[in-house]
């Protein structure tokens, strides 16, 4: 018995293994200030995404599921650093998504920022110290060559001495979707010029003329530094105009787009029906002016 | 004759009786009708319906409704049509029967509602393309036909009342008066109500099928294991003459003891309803055979998971009661004809009709409960569907109901037709009538 209860006991966390927060990462701070209208966009950030589950904050109206996602509003989140929640928002865990790829640096910090409004005797690190443990900025620059078919990043550290090629920065390619974005082949590290090149697919479908949505962004496993990125609209896609499967009409689809045929024998079947109906009605109403003859 | 008007409407009037069976049922509405505030107040979240079971208790009662109902369709218009006498006396029970249980039907879905209030935009949206606006339809539609049905056969006897029956309780005359729509048993009102009869008994036939079919889509149109089933609409059909033939049969013991109408429902007619229920019941049968049996035999991946839970799993007890207590015990004991006498085949009856509603249960719940999605990541209460007593009691409320309407209908109204009945034994009540 004793020893069940001791290897049970052992089996328990093995289970659920906490969220480990990397030391180093928990110290990641908000590069600004928070100010009220970035508490704004977190808000309408969080109801978009984060409402489904973890309900409105204060309210403890979160989702009953396992593991239960809580009210962000408590202690056990509010005596978190801004680095944990950053950690956490990013990476998620099973059922919570990894938001590293839907919301971008700024709309994580937003979020944050609102979440902190409800959390008493907060106080926001100071943004300062967060430039000076980044080191350096990095900017991306994007460009598409059409003869190689292929997209170029360009890396560029702004310091003291201006504008030079960053040599060594992991780039990751991606093109958005409709939720999330996904990933152009394996992330490269820029060259000596600051350059790191992708082919890109030749048949990644675009919108009608054959637009799409690409993004660069620093790849930074430490995630310590604000990460670069740029994204831009660029026809290089295969023009794809698929009709909507609810275009033509269809059993699926809205009820102005019903078939016809189901229309007709629903209207045709109803018609017939209730005309026997009210007829029947009527005539019997009539009996009662019968008189004899 | 005298004796026959006498013998069929001594029943109507208010006596000690009535008032105690009426106080009872209305005390028990009264307590129902409270878990029912309960649910509009607090919402859905006071039943056992979670994300996983959406459909409870509530539409597997509704299943059973319309179930029921459908045997007006079977006594009067496919009995009656092929030229069965016996059924006369039969034909107003079975119609009383299939109004209550189609009105209340309609009903059981409001209840199912989280926010009732929205009832209208089931039309206001409706799709063409939806079984749910042809439900709605269609039961609509069976009610009218049925209620109609009920009522034109009854004129006659109305106005024989009105004009002959001394005791006619003071109040309820000015109500005979106005549904006997000055009948004097002219040629030209028989001829409107015979052909106006005739047209419904056709009518309801293809209406009372569609109730059930379409019922029936609304599980087969999915492809979820259990009710994805060619055979859907007739395994319903032939489910709800099982189920209404016992109603039948219980409320004819009832009426009988009750109303003292011993020489009007005599062991024929019981000895013929038994022929009857073994008849449908063996059909229903074979319609089980095949929808256990066809995807046992491939066990796909899916139809094994929900076959193994209702044969050895969670709902083995359930399933194997209603198919052998149900189903099988009843029909091999109807087969003797001891056992077609009024007292057993009633008993045997309720077990039939106890079986029909557990049936709904069972093809409800145990599909909801797999679906194709694994559950993951819910509380226990979201996997396993238990009926709470808040819903429970709603569930009562939906059957008091019906208790309700079938006493209102069967105390005020003849229910064995009086001119009918006069008729078959070579009398015409309406000749004094006349002028």
């Amino acid at each position: 018995m004793l020893l069940l209860m001791v290897s049970a006991a052992g089996y328990l966390p093995a289970q659920n293994p906490g969220w480990i927060v990397p030391d180093d990462l928990k110290s990641k701070i908000c590069p600004v200030k928070f100010s009220p209208e970035m508490v704004k966009q977190g808000e309408g950030i969080y109801l978009k995404n984060c409402q489904s589950c973890h309900g409105l904050p204060t309210k403890q109206n979160f989702a009953a599921i396992k593991p239960s996602p809580g009210d962000l509003s408590e202690p056990r989140v509010g005596t978190q650093k801004d680095g944990e929640l950053f950690y956490r928002i990013s990476t998620g865990k099973a059922p919570m998504p990894e938001f590293r790829n839907i919301l971008n640096e700024d709309e994580r910090w937003s979020v944050i920022s609102f979440l902190r409004s409800f959390h008493k005797g907060y106080v926001q690190p100071d943004p300062g110290k967060s430039s000076s443990t980044a080191g350096k900025r990095i900017k991306l620059l994007m460009t598409y060559d059409t003869a190689k078919k292929r997209i170029l990043v360009k890396a560029v550290e702004l310091n003291k001495e201006g504008v030079q090629p960053a040599k060594g920065v992991g780039i990751v390619l991606f093109v958005q979707r409709y939720f999330g974005n996904m990933q152009i082949a394996d992330p490269k590290t820029t060259s000596e010029s600051g350059y790191a090149g992708f082919d890109w697919p030749r048949d990644l479908p675009g919108d009608k003329t054959g637009n799409v949505i690409v993004g660069a962004r620093e790849s930074d496993p430490t995630g310590s530094m604000q990460e670069a990125m740029v994204i831009d609209t660029l026809n290089i896609g295969v023009p794809t105009d698929k009709p909507s499967l609810t275009d033509t009409r269809a059993m699926w689809s809205t009820r102005d787009k019903a078939p016809v045929w189901v229309i007709l024998i629903y209207t045709l079947a109803v018609i017939t029906v209730w005309y026997f109906i009210i007829y029947i009605i009527l005539s019997v109403l009539d009996i009662r002016k019968i008189k004899q003859a | 004759m005298e004796k026959i008007i006498s013998d069929l409407s001594h029943h109507i009037r208010l006596n000690k009786g009535f008032f105690l069976w009426m106080g009872f049922l209305g005390l028990a509405l009264i307590a129902c009708l409270y878990a029912y505030i309960q649910q509009l107040s607090y919402g859905l979240g006071v039943t056992g319906m979670r994300d996983v079971v959406s459909w409870g208790l509530y539409i597997s009662n509704f299943v059973f409704f319309v179930a029921s109902s459908l045997i007006g369709m079977l006594i009067s218009a496919v009995l009656g049509l092929i030229g069965m006498k016996w059924v006369h006396p039969i034909t107003r029970i079975a119609e009383t029967i299939a109004v209550a249980f189609a009105a209340v039907a309609g009903l059981v879905i409001v209840m199912d509602m989280g926010r009732p209030e929205r009832l209208a935009y089931v039309f206001m949206y409706a799709r063409f393309q939806s079984p749910i606006l042809w439900d709605v339809t269609v039961i609509t539609t069976y009610f009218v036909i049925s209620f109609l049905l009920l009522l034109l056969p009854m004129i006659p006897d109305l106005a024989v009342l009105y004009k002959r029956f001394g005791n006619l309780p003071g109040w309820l005359k000015p109500v005979y008066k106005a549904l006997s729509l000055n009948w004097c048993n002219l040629p030209e009102q028989n001829r409107i109500i015979r052909r106006s009869i005739y047209i419904l008994l056709i009518l309801i036939i293809p209406a009372a099928l569609s109730i059930h079919t379409v019922t029936s889509w609304l599980f087969a149109f999915t492809t979820r294991s259990g009710w994805d089933s060619t055979i859907f609409g007739p395994y319903f059909v032939s489910g709800a003459f099982v189920a209404g033939t016992a109603a039948v049969i219980i409320a004819m013991f009832f009426f009988r003891k009750n109303y003292k109408l011993q020489d009007y429902l005599t062991d024929l007619h019981f000895n013929n309803m038994g022929k009857v229920l073994v008849l449908v019941a063996f059909v229903y049968l074979y319609f089980n055979i095949n929808e256990y049996l066809v995807p046992g035999y491939k066990l796909k991946r899916a139809d094994a998971v929900h076959l193994r839970e209702l044969m050895s799993g969670q709902f083995a007890l359930i399933f194997w009661l209603v198919q052998v207590c149900g189903l099988l015990i009843p029909i091999i004991m109807m087969l003797f004809r001891r056992m077609r006498k009024p007292l057993p085949l009633t008993i045997i009856s309720a077990a039939v009709l106890l079986g029909a509603w557990f049936k709904r249960y069972l093809i409800v719940i145990p599909t909801m409960s797999h679906p194709f999605l694994p559950v993951q990541h819910v509380p226990e209460n979201f996997k396993v569907y238990t009926p709470t007593l808040t819903e429970i009691a709603i569930t009562l409320l939906s059957f008091i109901l019906v208790l309700i309407i079938i006493t209102l209908i069967s105390k005020f109204f003849p229910v064995i037709p009086i001119v009918e009945t006069a008729n078959d034994k070579g009398l015409d009540p309406l000749k004094s009538i006349e002028s």
